[in-house]
């Protein structure tokens, strides 16, 4: 220990030894007395010879010497120094340098022990004090000798001198002053005692003195062993525990308070906090200058001179915004102005909005021509007015010639001669012409055409006033005709062959005629089929114009002919409105078909078409010759109520009574009104077998209403009577007891209702859960020998199977509809509504029972009043944006509150106490 | 009358929907605490609605009582009208309009319009709080229904070829040409879908808001006109021919429920407002009640109907020929006559509709339509938030995006809707089979092999490492298979041995892992 502070002292010195040379300087002057001794206790180990001889050196050197001087001896000193081997190993740091740096030299000393500054003493006689510890009795002699001149010096007793040495020479370096914490080198020595007495004696008076000397008494009665400190970890350890202990003790008292927290459903921080200002208004309004520069705006801005001027003279000051009269009629006219610049500016760019460029205006103009040109050939009209319009611009180009070159441009251009004028103008001159001779051409063809159609319209106007149709069809004659005249022209024309050239090279020659010939071919045909065509067409006017005729004339063999536009036209009328109930299209056109047939086929006559419904009637009479007991009897059948079923047990009967109908119909009624009623009939599955048309049947007319009827009860199902109720006026249809075989119907509707059901449930529990197959027996598998055939089946395969049964059985069992025999519940998991469903059970709930029935109450503000809406749907955590949450402050709380209440009994449970319980916690924060 | 404060009052019941779970079963003491928090504010909140319900609902129903002898159903209508107040005889009338057939009629759901439709071809639409006729038009076509869709605004008229959407105004909106030629409409108001059934049996649900096609089903059970939607789960309901009963979601193929009602064809068919009871008629003549929870037969009543309804109290109209009853559920749970009314002679009734929040019974007929008065059908208060009588344009039109805005997605419809939000059911998983396993264990080979290897240097892509690293991949694809294959044995023997352990005498059972296994 020692050496070790020795040892750092050393390299202090060292280290500060270059800087400090110069303070050596000042310094050495008036401290050389204590240098020398120093210098000859300092210095490296010699032997004392050495040591001596040294000394007498140094002694007369330093009397006369210079700093210089002894700094270098010093220095080559300490070269020697450093030869010494454990010096040496001390200097290559192989102690902890970090011990080093802890010790610090105090402050004092210097003052005790080394009176001088100069670092270079001080290492010196630290050096000097280690060499004497270490063995050097020679070195005594020395201090007595010291001492004895010291003593002569001061006058001082020997012992001060004495002592002191001692004292240093034991341990020299402490750094502390002598006291009970640090005794002198006697009392270690013990040579000198120090008594508790004496350590007590100066606290003699103070405050506890005599506490103190009681227990030292106590103690030096009866003397006991002090254990020896715990180490310091252990005793950390328990202090740490005994703190642990306290904070637990301590921290308790928040419990009730978090634990009312944690219970709470809602924590509420503080509602009424401040938030500071909300506008900047009102920021403003709190303002207060501060600042140097503020408060001299202030005091401008809140001057009582100023507010004082600024309120009498405010009203001066506005009257400089008045405007004269003057400037406010010119800026009036200024902004009319620009107004009308604007709307003219406006108007303008409209107009070179709608100009249109050249090659638009060319398009345009082509475009119009087609379409008057499809238009002249698509309509007659149309041309005739075209050939018009063309006709008086003729007449006018030919009084005015405009464009024959008459223009003051044209002129002037013909003056100056044509040939000298550049292309363009040039162009623009015979387009001029062109135009000309356009224009005052006769349009031939046009006047051809319009002649002819006029020719054909002369002969028509008289036609048309009778029959607008057969304008059309003389339309199609003439065009006929004319394509005839055609042909016929080109067969003439096809005798005259070429003479001369290619053409006339005998092989072309006889190309020509292979092709001419097939020409002729193709125009005979053409010819022919043209004259068929007409001769159709005349067929058709000669037998029109004889049914018109015959129309005035008799009513018995076209009777029904002459009907039949009209017929039809109401057929179609029907086909609007009433006929809509019809079940399906199909009728619809039936009856259309009907209506075409009849038109197409008037040569046929009423016969042909009589014998064909005849047959059809006939066939279905064949079909159903059974039922014709019903249509015998034609009594007071009932329309009562006969429902059309779909499914196909009633189809027998429904086609029965059908047949009915038409076999009553087909006996009456000749006309072809009938059959398209049949039709109708036919396609709407109509049961009801309407007595009452019978009589009325003969009027054409009354037998569309009829069919009308029918037609509307086709629909209305099992209503249909009720239809009949309001539509046959006479005989108000009551209800009339249901026809024998209806009852029957009915009776017996759901025998096999029961057993279908029984089947269908099979069959799907079969889908789900298919019947084990029947173990069969596969000859050579599983059997050898005749006698296990006779066995039968392995007991395994009968095994196998009978457990198959039982599993099907079992999963059947678990049906939901496993005990009801009529009902069929559908086991499908319906995959679009498994989002629905929760997977898996949310984290904290264990039960399954108990969160279905905690999330049985709805919690919106529709199932629930508005004053309980609040507390259902409130957030854990109320807060306001912008207010800080404080940590929690400690305040009372009851802890028994809430367990009191529980143990209450419900009767006593008031909504008051409730109330006051739910109450969200309000933390102050 | 006062309110107890106790939550088993059955006022109070009735708001908390059903029992609290019990937690005491709970491990968990934070949940426990915090469901305990929450069933208070159940408690709270349903005593708040009993209050409010005491309050806001002074109104009850009333119902006929008869005296002595007197039967309620001999009670003529001419009876009530003396009786009752100004307002409430103006509902008894008979509109007659002989020439356009059979009509149908169908109400708001806050009863203050009525759609009328007759066969042929008359629509209109009539506020029947002032009786003022809001429009009228001949469409020119068989009109074979028509409903009104989420508010009076709207119509759909399901017409000779296509069902089409009318507005008040009487102009067509859309022609739903996918629906066919539409027999019956009915509109599920919470989903927004309207459905139909046309002549082929197929049944639509087409939802109005986005116009899409939800569904379309093929019944397979042939043409019906009997269609009715539950409004408690918005299941729709058909009647066939056969007898049977069929339940239909937008969302499945095949009918949730089938059932087999009657032996004749079924010719009418209603629901209870509650959703829990069904009334059907048959041809046989037999009009039944059933508990759609159990799907049973509560109560057969004789007699025919060709048009059933419930009111909102749980009255029941059943019409046939020119006769409508009413039955009344009486205390000892049974349906029992209640009143009857005899339309003129010759009046054919095609259907009747209970208005809601007024106790009059609507009547379609074949010669117009009539109005008769029922006490105590009708809820007597009516909810503004659910359906006001006296709503304003400004409230229709918030209530239309409130609506809208709270619209069912067409999944939600099933059996039991209160299931929704619940565990979801556990799916029979069955194990694969075996050529399954074998297929899967074949793709997970093919897919070890496909494994390309990376070109590695230093000798360690040399053909015979990669063909041995490809082999590895085989194995390792091929190893769970294996691995669960062995498992399952292993199990498998373990059960039978414990079978057998079972089965034998004490004495024998060291024997057991002995024995050869068959």
């Amino acid at each position: 220990m020692g050496e070790n502070k020795r040892k750092a002292g050393r390299e202090l010195a060292k280290r500060k030894m270059g800087k400090s040379n110069k303070r050596q300087k000042q310094h050495s002057d008036f401290k050389t007395l204590d240098k020398r001794k120093k210098k000859r206790l300092g210095g490296p180990r010699l032997p004392t010879g050495l040591r001596r001889e040294l000394d007498r050196v140094n002694h007369t050197n330093s009397d006369g010497e210079d700093d210089e001087i002894v700094s270098d001896e010093e220095k080559d000193v300490y070269e020697y120094e450093e030869g010494v081997p454990e010096e040496e190993s001390r200097k290559n740091r192989r102690f902890d340098p970090v011990e080093n740096y802890e010790y610090e030299l105090p402050e004092k000393f210097e003052d005790e022990d080394v009176p001088s500054d100069d670092d270079e003493n001080d290492f010196g006689g630290g050096k000097n004090e280690s060499s004497m510890v270490e063995s050097d009795d020679a070195e005594e002699e020395d201090d007595e000798r010291h001492v004895r001149m010291l003593q002569g010096i001061t006058g001082m007793p020997n012992e001060v001198f004495l002592g002191k040495k001692k004292k240093r020479n034991i341990i020299v370096s402490e750094a502390y002053p002598e006291s009970e914490y640090n005794p002198s080198g006697d009392i270690l020595d013990g040579r000198g005692h120090i008594s508790v007495e004496d350590l007590l004696d100066p606290l003699h008076g103070k405050s506890g003195y005599s506490q103190l000397r009681k227990r030292v008494h106590q103690m030096a009665r009866k003397p006991m062993t002090i254990h020896a400190p715990l180490p310091k970890v252990v005793q950390e350890k328990l202090e740490r525990k005994a703190v642990y202990e306290q904070t637990k003790k301590d921290i308790t008292k928040w419990e009730p308070l978090v634990k009312r927290n944690r219970e709470a459903p809602t924590i509420i921080f503080e509602k009424d906090v401040n938030l500071g200002f909300s506008t900047v208004g009102a920021i403003a309004s709190e303002f207060e200058p501060r600042t140097d520069f503020e408060k001299k705006i202030a005091g401008l801005v809140y001057d009582e001179k100023v507010i004082e001027a600024h309120n009498e003279d405010g009203s001066r000051l506005l009257e400089l915004n008045k405007v004269t009269v003057e400037d406010y009629r010119s800026q009036r006219n200024h902004i009319a102005k620009l107004r009308s610049l604007l709307f003219h500016h406006e108007m303008k760019k409209k107009r070179i909005k709608k100009i249109k460029s050249k090659t638009y205006h060319r398009l345009a103009k082509k475009d119009r021509l087609k379409a008057t040109s499809a238009e002249m050939e698509m309509d007659p009209e149309a041309a005739k007015e075209q050939a018009m319009k063309q006709e008086f611009k003729r007449a006018e180009e030919r009084m005015t010639l405009k464009h024959k070159n008459k223009s003051k441009w044209a002129k002037r251009i013909l003056k100056r001669g044509i040939p000298t004028q550049d292309d363009g103008t040039r162009a623009a001159i015979s387009e001029q012409l062109h135009q000309h001779t356009l224009l005052t051409r006769k349009m031939k063809s046009m006047k051809d055409g319009s002649s002819s159609s006029d020719g054909s319209s002369d002969d028509s106007s008289d036609e048309e006033d009778v029959d607008e149709n057969l304008d059309s069809s003389n339309q199609d004659t003439k065009l006929l005709e004319r394509a005839k005249e055609k042909t016929l022209k080109v067969l003439e024309e096809d005798d005259d062959e070429p003479n001369s050239g290619v053409l006339s090279l005998p092989f072309m020659v006889r190309g020509m005629k292979k092709r001419k010939e097939a020409a002729v071919e193709e125009a005979k045909l053409a010819l022919k089929e043209y004259e068929t065509s007409l001769n159709q067409l005349d067929d058709l006017d000669s037998s029109k114009d004889s049914k018109i005729g015959a129309a005035a004339g008799g009513r018995r063999v076209f009777g029904a002919a002459k009907h039949v536009p009209e017929l039809s036209s109401k057929i179609e009328v029907d086909n609007d409105y009433s006929d809509s109930d019809r079940d399906d299209d199909l009728g619809g056109e039936n009856v259309e078909v009907g209506n075409a047939s009849i038109n197409e086929l008037p040569k046929e006559g009423v016969s042909n078409l009589y014998s064909l419904l005849h047959d059809r009637d006939l066939e279905m009479h064949q079909d159903s010759a059974v039922k014709f007991d019903n249509i015998v009897e034609p009594g007071p059948k009932v329309p009562g109520e006969v429902a059309i079923f779909a499914s196909g047990k009633w189809k027998k009967i429904k086609s029965g009574s059908e047949v009915d109908t038409n076999v009553k119909r087909s006996s009456k009624v000749v006309e072809p009104v009938s059959r398209s009623e049949n039709l109708e009939m036919k396609t709407t599955n109509v049961v009801d077998a309407n007595v009452k048309q019978f009589p009325k049947v003969v009027e054409p007319v009354s037998q569309i209403e009829n069919l009308k009827e029918v037609v509307d009860d086709s629909d209305t199902d099992s209503e249909g009577q009720m239809v009949d109720g309001i539509l046959s006026s006479g005989m108000k249809a009551t209800y009339e007891i249901p026809s024998q075989a209806d009852l029957i119907r009915h009776a017996f509707a759901g025998d096999d209702v029961e057993e279908e059901f029984v089947k269908d449930k099979d069959d799907i529990l079969n889908e789900e859960n298919p019947e084990p197959e029947k173990p069969v027996l596969l000859p050579g598998w599983g059997q050898w020998t005749n006698i296990q055939k006779k066995k039968g089946l392995p007991s395994w395969m009968l095994k196998e199977h009978e457990n198959a049964k039982k599993k099907r059985e079992e999963v059947l069992k678990k049906r939901k509809d496993a005990h009801l025999k009529h009902v069929i519940i559908s086991e499908k998991l319906d995959k679009k509504a498994e989002k629905l469903h929760t997977k898996a059970l949310p984290y904290p709930f264990t039960s399954k029972e108990v969160f279905e029935q905690s999330i049985r109450m709805p919690i919106g503000p529709e199932f629930n009043p508005a004053t309980a809406v609040g507390a259902l749907t409130r957030p854990e955590v109320v807060k306001r944006p912008g207010v800080i949450i404080k940590p929690i402050k400690f305040e009372e709380v009851d802890s028994f509150e809430k367990t009191e209440d529980r143990k209450r009994n419900a009767p006593k449970r008031k909504t008051n106490k409730n109330k006051h319980r739910l109450k969200p916690v309000v933390a102050k924060s | 009358m006062e309110i107890s404060e106790e939550l088993d009052a059955p006022e109070v019941k009735k708001f908390l929907r059903g029992k609290a779970p019990n937690l005491e079963v709970l491990q968990d003491k934070k949940l426990k605490g915090q469901l305990s928090v929450r069933e208070e504010f159940y408690g709270i909140s349903a005593k708040a609605a009993a209050k409010a319900a005491k309050w806001l609902m002074p109104s009850e129903g009333g119902f006929l009582e008869a005296e002595g002898l007197e039967k309620t159903w001999r009670i003529k209508q001419e009876a009530i009208a003396k009786e009752v107040d100004v307002l409430s005889s103006r509902n008894q009338y008979d509109i007659v309009l002989p020439d356009l057939g059979p009509y149908t009629v169908d109400f708001t759901s806050s009863g203050r319009y009525m759609a009328v439709a007759g066969r042929k071809g008359h629509l209109a639409i009539v506020d029947m709080q002032n009786m003022n006729l809001i429009r009228e038009m001949q469409v020119r076509e068989t009109v074979r229904d028509a409903v009104f869709l989420h508010n009076e605004l709207f119509f759909a008229a399901a017409q000779k070829k296509y069902t089409y959407i009318y507005n008040r105004d009487g102009t067509e909106l859309h022609c739903l040409r996918e629906h066919g030629a539409v027999l019956k409409l009915q509109f599920l108001k919470n989903h927004f879908l309207l459905a139909s059934i046309n002549k082929f049996g197929q049944l639509h649900y087409q939802d109005v808001t986005t116009g899409e096609m939800i569904g379309n089903f093929r019944t397979g059970l042939g043409r019906t006109n009997v269609m009715e939607v539950n409004p408690f789960n918005g299941v729709v309901a058909l009647g066939h021919s056969g007898g049977t009963v069929t339940m239909w979601k937008p969302s499945a193929v095949n009918p949730l429920v089938k059932m087999l009602c009657h032996h004749g064809a079924v010719s009418a068919m209603a629901f209870h407002p509650n959703g829990h009871l069904m009334a059907t008629s048959g041809k046989e003549r037999k009009i039944k009640l059933w508990d759609l929870r159990k799907f049973e037969v509560l109560q057969t009543l004789p007699g025919h109907a060709k048009t059933l309804d419930f009111s909102q109290k749980g009255l029941l109209a059943a019409g046939t020929g020119s006769y409508v009853q009413i039955f009344r559920e009486t205390e000892s749970q049974n349906y029992s006559r209640y009143m009857g009314h005899s339309m003129a002679k010759g009046y054919q009734i095609g259907k009747v509709s209970f208005r809601p929040y007024e106790d009059v019974l609507g009547i379609g007929h074949s010669m117009g339509w009539s109005s008769i008065l029922i006490p105590g059908s009708g809820e007597p208060n009516f909810d503004s938030w659910v359906a006001n009588p006296f709503e304003t344009p400004k409230q229709r039109r918030e209530k239309e995006v409130h609506s809208l805005l709270d619209k069912l997605p067409p999944e939600t419809i099933m059996l039991d809707p209160s299931k929704i939000g619940t565990v979801r059911p556990s799916k029979k998983k069955e194990k694969p089979t075996k050529q399954e396993r074998e297929a899967n264990k074949e793709a997970a080979v093919e897919a070890a092999k496909g494994i390309t290897m990376k070109k590695k240097t230093k000798g360690r892509s040399k053909p015979s490492k990669i063909s041995k690293k490809k082999q590895d991949n085989i194995l390792r694809a091929k190893r769970p298979f294996l691995e669960q294959q062995t498992h399952e044995e292993m199990s498998k023997k373990q059960k039978l041995i414990s079978e057998n352990k079972e089965e034998l005498p004490v004495s024998l059972q060291r024997f057991a892992s002995k024995k050869p296994k068959s």
